[in-house]
């Protein structure tokens, strides 16, 4: 008798054969920017302006920090107005990441319940999701950044490896959130408070270098700090990252990723019966 | 996990394509028995919880060969879906064993992966890449989708505005052409107006050749009669009965206390 394609046993917490769900996972790419593509549509689905709101979101939030900064501040810092502009659309990709993550498997209910496939395919989607949310807003960014009359230099070209960074980091978080939401639903209710809270923590409102010594120590807790800080200083400033912001924000998004993936693919067998 | 670029059409008849052995699988589902604010808020922290479990499958062994369509009956609850489930390796079983040979596909629900606010033919990709398919195998069989649909130009329409049988017509058309060596079908031909249900059920034959084995899940007796070569009765999780269709729905049909006429006009 010829060997068995699939065994299917006792759920027991560990990795899955990687090699077929790999293989599996590369075959169905298509279907994840399908599906991302789908979604995109979904939320702007019956608005006047369609996709088109994914330039008017940063052209409007950048329009309301300039009421904020020029006409109540009443301060002409266009160091503070880019800055404020290109790290906020950076943080965004982080929390689009993991407030589309928190329910890519509790949403997807249907398609677990009814079809076997890899479930990362689902917070790998909402990441794409994210990315392409946030495409748009690095046009908008360097446009402010043209305007705004900032300087420019080769060592920009550290913004490809900090966002390859983001991404990591935001696949980690995506695929870290959606698992702990199958056994911990409140986490759900509890995002916006963590987002709002990571909001303020982080060199946004503010440049790293103006918070206190005091304060910043606690900064290393912060797993996005380092990299909006590193963002901040190649795409406003045009100057080169600091070797240890860049080392803390690595590290961060390795370690959140591996975690998250080996608790997500250890634990996925199990989310048909948990949903 | 295996898809469907495992596909492969060197099955003979009579071998084996799914070897369940000593299948168990138990839920616990969790209930408040008064789901107020009250309650929870005084069952927060004792770590009481209140629990059912629930025996889906109990002790079920079986094989499939290929050249079989196997059907599938019992009346609600009895364990049919989660012995499916099971099978396309979606639920892990609790207890027992159950080996693949061969690449499946699984139609447990028309329309998995569809989004209503895109169209007909931009669905026809979704659905088709969520069972597996490759973009080029759709590109290659979309004519033959869009034609068995009978959908017309309505596929280039947002599927809100399709009727509840457009809908079904157009998710059973993608599953439809999937080619898989093991089929698991779940009372998904009862879709669409009777012309179009005979339709499936021509397609359903076709797909029935020695190298494939179906698996068919229904409540429609006759449609089962008329489909498999085997039955099996589940019963409460159990397998009670399994031999031709004819004896085991007899069986059944006693068992259950409804007489022939009960089956002939169920939807196909």
């Amino acid at each position: 008798m010829s060997q068995p394609q699939a065994i299917y046993a006792p759920f027991k917490a560990g990795l899955p054969p990687m090699k077929s769900y790999l293989r599996s996972l590369w075959h169905r790419r298509a279907f994840i920017s399908e599906f991302a593509r789908s979604e995109l549509r979904e939320q702007n689905y019956g608005s006047v302006f369609g996709q088109l709101w994914l330039v008017l979101n940063p052209l409007l939030l950048s329009g309301v920090y300039f009421l904020l900064i020029y006409v109540i501040g009443g301060t002409s810092d266009a160091t503070r107005f880019g800055h404020l502009t290109a790290t906020l659309f950076l943080f965004y990709l982080i929390a689009n990441s993991l407030t589309g993550g928190v329910k890519a498997i509790t949403s997807g209910q249907r398609l677990i319940l009814n079809t076997s496939f890899p479930r990362i395919m689902l917070p790998l989607s909402a990441v794409v999701v994210a990315i392409f949310r946030f495409l748009p807003t690095l046009a908008v960014a360097l446009a402010i950044h043209a305007i705004l009359g900032l300087p420019y230099s080769w060592q920009m070209l550290w913004a490809i490896p900090i966002l390859a960074i983001a991404i990591l980091m935001g696949l980690g978080m995506a695929i870290l959130i959606s698992c702990i939401n199958v056994y911990f639903r409140d986490i759900s209710s509890m995002l916006p408070y963590l987002t709002r809270s990571l909001l303020y923590l982080s060199p946004i409102l503010y440049e790293a270098q103006k918070i206190s010594s005091t304060i910043k120590q606690y900064e290393i807790v912060n797993p996005i700090f380092y990299l909006l800080d590193s963002w901040s200083r190649v795409i406003v400033h045009a100057e080169a990252p600091s070797g240890k912001g860049i080392l803390h924000a690595l590290i961060y998004a390795l370690v959140i990723f591996i975690v998250g993936t080996y608790f997500f693919l250890s634990r996925e067998r199990d989310f048909a019966v948990r949903l | 996990m295996i898809s469907l670029s495992d596909f492969n059409h060197d099955h003979s008849r009579g071998s084996i394509a799914v070897s369940v052995q000593d299948l168990g699988l138990t839920y616990t589902t969790s209930i408040d028995k008064k789901p107020t604010l009250k309650a929870r808020l005084k069952s927060l922290g004792r770590g009481k919880k209140h629990t059912r479990t629930v025996q889906a499958l109990n002790g079920v062994s079986l094989d499939v060969h290929y050249g079989t369509v196997l059907g599938i009956i019992g009346s609600n609850g009895a364990g049919k879906s989660s012995l499916m489930r099971v099978i396309s390796g979606i639920v892990p079983p609790t207890q027992g064993r159950v080996e693949v040979y061969g690449s499946v596909s699984t139609l447990l629900a028309l329309g998995v992966g569809f989004n209503p606010s895109m169209t007909g033919r931009e669905n026809v990709y979704l659905g088709g890449l969520a069972a597996g398919m490759s973009r080029a195998e759709i590109d290659e069989k979309f004519e033959a989708i869009a034609a068995f649909s009978e959908l017309g130009e309505s596929i280039d329409a947002p599927m809100r505005t399709y009727s509840s049988g457009m809908y079904a017509r157009l998710a059973f058309s993608v599953a439809a052409v999937v080619e898989p060596d093991i089929l698991i079908v779940d009372e998904a031909l009862s879709t669409g107006d009777a012309k179009f249900k005979e339709k499936s059920l021509n397609r359903m034959k076709e797909l029935r050749t020695a190298d494939r084995a179906l698996i068919l899940v229904s409540h429609a007796l006759a449609t089962i009669e008329d489909l498999c070569n085997e039955v099996i009765w589940l019963n409460k999780g159990q397998l009670m009965a399994r031999g031709k269709p004819a004896d085991v729905i007899a069986e059944y049909q006693k068992f259950m206390n409804v007489g022939k006429s009960a089956s002939s006009d169920e939807d196909v």
